[in-house]
């Protein structure tokens, strides 16, 4: 049959096609290979890491990307199975404080020599770095950078309200929501009812209010901070914020308001900076709102670090270590780190690229430059609600007294901060 | 004997078990296997509620640590609470409600079938759905609160979504829409079961419609209802993806259950061991359920035989 023929000779002609530039270059070394896996499959971040990939072929490297698609604990769920099956991806997603935790159930691979020859340590913020090398050895690298504690202002909020400035500290911040409450915006705060949106605002918070309270009260849970009175107050302003919200939200994710946010229904959103892409994509243009770090007492930026990060598991096969390498080198690229936070609107881990030029927008220069002031007076901490600050069993202990408290409003300030304190032992 | 004997005479007939093998296969195999999925998953979970197993299973010996730690956790005391709630107000309305159709439909009405399909209809749809759908339809800023102010009645109140004591109760309705039609299955073949007989003497000896009901058709049913009762508790226990599709545990944690606890423990926070010990815990209930039903089950049996 004609068929039959045509099909053949197709398949002789893409083998041949295939094997050809392996031919080539089976001589020189051995070709990259890496497996990896993350829950990026859609939207802008599955675009980014495509784009990723693409590069990493163009070095001449195979690029094997399992996406599993959902939460991210459907993605550990994955990495688990393969890690007790003995068979682990060169390298997964994986971020914050539960690198350190899974790093302890199978063997990484070190980092130290790739890093140190890209020079990378010293472009990196601090408390990020340490997040990467819990034994004292780089074993993951982070590959870009939200912050959690943006403020975005409606435009048409603010003209309800007749105001142009934009709130520096959470006293000018309660200002202006009582002003566009006046001016009739009928909730001056956009939000959304999950779990992280709740530990957002608690977190936005205590950051403004104290950035030292909270290292020590969040980060290091010191005793004697998670009793201080900056926990008090943070749980106070969090009450105000409830009650500008929105009670109809129930359990909706933040996107769903973002038209009556535009619209000037709502008037500010206490955000990550992803919500710039959300915006974008929903068809928003960048004059109907801004974008400005979150309120800080002390009139410095307060950064409350999110970032994703590549954490790379050991594999004896020389493919898969010489992709491992490859992979390193591209992840800390400044070119490579550009390109990515492009495609998704995050801002680059580099404390050293240029966000001046083509293709960034206004939120994310703020953002870089926060980021940078914020190392600069050791201001730049790391989300609670985000699983940057805790591992995921702590966080979900005080996250549950967060949004009980945000959704009970008869519980005081002083009853939240014991049950946060006590949570904290109870999960220790 | 058999017909492959009587066909084919010149042969000689196969042994017994040899003719009956593809029914032996046929119950044993899935039967065995099933059996012992259910078995050994269940003691692997029972041994590793005993360790201290957080990230991955590990060895070790805690002893009943993991098991106090998640009696001593408000998230499962709100969802053993909420349990006790959801459980007994979605299987008593539910089988009331069901059993109220049945009743009706059971008036040989025209359109039975129809009528019959549309209230089965919810069976057919997946938990996640209809959580949804209801998430969507008692939002007091989207559904039906804001259908009746748009009406002119702006003084009306529906939020039970939001509102942390009430919230339970919007899964129950959201149960007993999706399952009532199930329980009206039931009690509608019961209601057709009933001898038609005994329905003519009453009604010869001057018994009111209502009468008959309830002193005759409704105590025939009560093996029907302890069936419905039994498999609408093991559902309520079980109850995963509709709470998590209409509140997710929200507001806040009021609307926590044990199975969401279970998911949560085990991959949200990590800790395998808790989650395990929580799943053991929901297992008891289960028993504590099941058990005296097998037991009536046999003593009913019993007095079957000897009547």
């Amino acid at each position: 049959m004609p068929i039959t023929t045509t099909r053949r000779r197709l398949l002789a002609g893409s083998v041949a096609t295939l094997a050809l530039p392996a031919f080539a270059r089976a001589q020189s070394a051995v070709k990259p290979r890496l497996t990896a896996i993350s829950q990026w499959s859609a939207g802008s971040d599955g675009a980014a890491i495509t784009a990723l990939g693409k590069k990493f072929e163009e070095k001449g490297g195979v690029w094997q990307h399992s996406p599993v698609p959902g939460f991210t604990t459907e993605m550990m769920n994955k990495l688990r199975a393969q890690i007790m099956a003995g068979d682990p991806p060169a390298c997964s997603q994986l971020k914050g404080p539960e690198i350190a935790a899974w790093s302890k159930i199978a063997p990484t691979v070190d980092l130290d020599a790739v890093v140190a020859a890209a020079g990378y340590e010293k472009v990196v913020a601090p408390d990020l770095a340490k997040l990467h090398k819990p034994g004292g050895k780089w074993i993951a690298l982070p590959l870009q950078i939200y912050s959690t504690n943006m403020l975005f202002l409606s435009k048409r909020a603010m003209d309800k309200a007749k105001a142009d400035k934009i709130p520096v500290t959470w006293a000018d911040f309660n200002d202006l929501a009582e002003k566009m409450k006046a001016g009739g915006v009928p909730y001056p705060i956009a939000n959304g009812g999950t779990r992280p949106d709740d530990g957002q605002k608690f977190e936005a918070a205590l950051a403004g209010i104290s950035p030292l309270a909270y290292r020590a009260a969040i980060m290091n849970l010191e005793k004697k901070a998670l009793e201080g009175p900056e926990i008090k107050a943070a749980f106070a302003q969090v009450r105000k914020i409830a009650d500008w919200m929105d009670p109809n939200v129930g359990a909706q994710h933040f996107s769903t308001n973002l038209k009556r946010f535009i619209e000037g229904d709502m008037g500010m959103m206490i955000m990550g900076g992803w919500a710039q892409g959300v915006l974008r994509n929903a068809g928003f243009k960048l004059e109907d709102f801004t974008i400005a770090p979150g309120p800080s007492n002390n009139g410095k930026p307060v950064f409350l670090l999110n970032a994703d990060a590549f954490i790379f598991w050991q594999r004896k096969e020389a493919d898969l270590q010489a992709g491992q390498t490859l992979m390193a080198q591209l992840v800390m690229d400044p070119a490579i780190q550009t390109m990515y936070s492009q495609i998704t609107g995050s801002i680059p881990v580099r404390t050293d690229v240029d966000l001046s030029g083509e293709g960034w927008s206004d939120g994310q220069r703020r953002t870089a430059a926060a980021l940078k002031d914020a190392i600069a007076s050791n201001q730049a901490v790391l989300s609670l609600a985000h699983n940057m600050a805790q591992e995921n069993g702590m966080t979900a202990a005080m996250i549950d007294v967060i949004t009980e408290y945000v959704k009970n409003k008869t519980i005081k300030p002083e009853q939240a901060a014991i049950r946060l304190a006590e949570a904290v032992e109870g999960a220790r | 004997m058999s017909n492959a004997a009587a066909i084919r005479p010149g042969r000689p007939a196969l042994p017994e078990w040899v003719r009956r093998l593809p029914e032996y296969l046929m119950i044993w195999v899935p039967l065995l296997l099933s059996a012992a999925h259910l078995i050994s998953f269940s003691l692997w979970t029972i041994w590793i509620s005993f360790t201290p197993s957080t990230l991955v299973p590990v060895s070790g010996w805690v002893g009943l640590r993991n098991y106090t730690a998640v009696a001593a956790s408000r998230n499962w005391q709100i969802a053993f609470d909420n349990l006790l709630l959801f459980g007994s107000a979605f299987v008593v309305l539910s089988a009331a409600t069901g059993l109220i159709l049945a009743i009706l439909l059971d008036q040989r009405i025209r359109g039975e079938n129809a009528l019959r399909s549309i209230f089965l209809y919810p069976l057919a749809v997946s938990f996640v759905v209809t959580g949804t759908v209801w998430s969507w339809l008692l939002n007091p800023g989207l559904g039906i609160q804001k259908l009746v102010h748009d009406l002119g009645w702006t003084s009306f109140k529906f939020d039970w979504l939001i509102d942390r004591d009430m919230a339970i109760w919007t899964i129950v309705i959201a149960a007993i829409w999706q399952s009532s039609g199930f329980a009206m299955a039931l009690f509608l073949a019961g209601l057709r079961s009933v001898d038609a007989d005994i329905v003519k003497a009453a009604q010869i000896d001057g018994a009111g419609p209502v009468r008959i009901y309830r002193r005759i058709v409704l105590p025939s049913l009560w093996p029907i209802t302890v069936t419905v009762v039994v498999i609408q508790l093991q559902f309520a226990i079980s109850t995963f993806d509709l709470v998590r599709a209409l509140t997710n545990g929200g507001p806040g944690i009021a609307t926590q259950l044990p199975a969401l606890v279970v998911y949560d423990l085990m991959f949200q926070r990590s800790l395998l061991g808790r989650g395990a010990a929580a799943a053991v815990l929901m297992l008891l209930i289960l028993l504590a359920v099941l058990l005296p039903y097998a037991a009536w089950r046999y003593v009913q049996r019993r007095r079957a035989l000897h009547a």
